[in-house]
């Protein structure tokens, strides 16, 4: 065996132990929100219903809220709130946006004419932030050029990528360990080719079959 | 504990093979969720084709569930209904597979149909399998056969990687060279999720 290949097992062995070890907790966390969200049927983890919903009246400067390029994060500052910024309407006489975090909601309206406005805020318990932490990476569905506009929901959406990203290298990581044990693991092959295929098949092939 | 190591080590080994594409699956598909403006410049979604036609009579059956899979039964498409909106005069659902949306709507009065099919490709199936079996509209999730199993083989992969993280950490532990670093990442990793979960909350 080489030394380069030698040096590159080692790394890899390496990579495999810390990089997992590093990403643990986030792992643990992911897969469990990802079981909460796919099993609604299990009421202790019920977060909507249970939301606390409270509402905020405030008057703004009128000066404040016309021909403002800063518009909302004024708004914002001046509110004390901050968040991750969707839904902006400005229509004649009002504006609207909704600013959100994990386990936490609030919809603004603004009468742009009279400056007085409202915000409409909605708490989740444990399991609600729980669930929206795994969701939480400022898209939109409405809206795909929509990036993230707030710089915690960039950390966090950088995150979940080098938390993907890991998992990519572990997984490959893994199939190299494996091949260079083969002989003493042979049901390798079969677990690793039904896999493939099955996944493949997901994938590629139900809209054909 | 070292007594067990050979039987958790073959354990994790195994397990980790088995579940390993389909976490690869998942890991890419994160990705696109969270950049799909990129992934819709690189690989925009093809454009769609609208067959209509006219039936004689609409298959009305006594759950929108049930009348929606009688359409696309007669239809000839195959997929999961999505959701399924209407009115006195529409309904109007989408039928997904991965990979390709097609969109129905049925006029009751008139008995026009119409079909718009999309391709959005390889990568945003892997976020559609992903979203399986999610959160929303739970009475009527796993309604086609592919997602009714996805639903149980994403079960087993979650359970399979809480499995294979606990069995990594002990294997982990019984190799002397590796805990004291390994002990200083784990509890690096450990101050960088609680540092992100205080900046969040």
């Amino acid at each position: 065996m080489g030394d380069f290949i030698r040096k590159f097992l080692n790394l890899n062995r390496k990579t495999h132990i810390y990089f997992g070890l590093f990403i643990l907790l986030f792992i643990w966390l992911f897969a469990v929100s990802g079981l909460l969200i796919n099993h609604g049927e299990w009421k202790f983890a019920s977060f909507f219903e249970q939301r606390e919903e409270h509402k905020t009246d405030f008057i703004l400067p009128v000066s404040m809220l016309t021909n403002n390029p800063d518009l909302v994060s004024q708004v914002n500052d001046k509110l004390k709130i901050s968040g991750e910024v969707d839904n902006l309407k400005i229509t004649s006489g009002n504006i609207d946006f909704r600013v959100y975090s994990p386990g936490k909601v609030r919809d603004i309206h603004i009468n742009s004419m009279s400056g007085v406005g409202i915000i409409k805020e909605m708490n989740y318990n444990f399991w609600g932030r729980l669930k929206t932490l795994h969701l939480f990476n400022g898209t939109s569905k409405a809206d795909p050029a929509k990036t993230p506009n707030w710089i915690v929901t960039k950390i966090w959406r950088f995150t979940m990528d080098i938390t993907a990203v890991v998992i990519i290298l572990l997984c490959l990581g893994s199939w190299v360990m494996w091949y260079r044990i083969r002989s003493e693991y042979k049901p390798g092959y079969f677990l690793l080719a039904f896999s493939l295929i099955v996944s493949m098949y997901y994938v590629f092939f139900i809209d054909l079959l | 504990m070292k007594k067990y190591y050979s039987w958790v080590r073959t354990l994790h080994l195994y397990l980790g093979l088995l579940i390993s594409p389909f976490l690869l699956l998942f890991a890419v598909s994160i990705l696109v969720f969270n950049h799909p403006g990129n992934f819709n410049k690189k690989a925009p979604s093809k454009n769609s084709t609208v067959l209509t036609t006219s039936w004689d009579s609409i298959p009305v059956r006594h759950t929108d569930l049930l009348t929606a899979k009688a359409i696309i039964l007669k239809l000839g498409i195959k997929g999961e209904i999505d959701f399924i909106s209407k009115n006195d005069s529409i309904i109007s659902f989408p039928v997904r597979t991965p990979g390709v949306i097609n969109q129905i709507r049925v006029n009751k009065l008139n008995h026009n149909v119409s079909v718009t099919r999309t391709e959005v490709g390889t990568l945003r199936a892997t976020t559609f399998l992903h979203a399986m079996p999610g959160q929303h509209n739970a009475s009527m999730r796993g309604n086609s056969g592919f997602i009714a199993t996805w639903r149980y083989i994403v079960d087993i992969i979650v359970y399979s990687v809480l499995f294979l993280t606990v069995s990594g950490v002990f294997l982990w532990y019984l190799l002397p060279f590796e805990r004291k670093p390994g002990i200083y990442i784990l509890a690096a990793g450990f101050l960088v999720f609680i540092g992100l979960l205080l900046l969040i909350f």
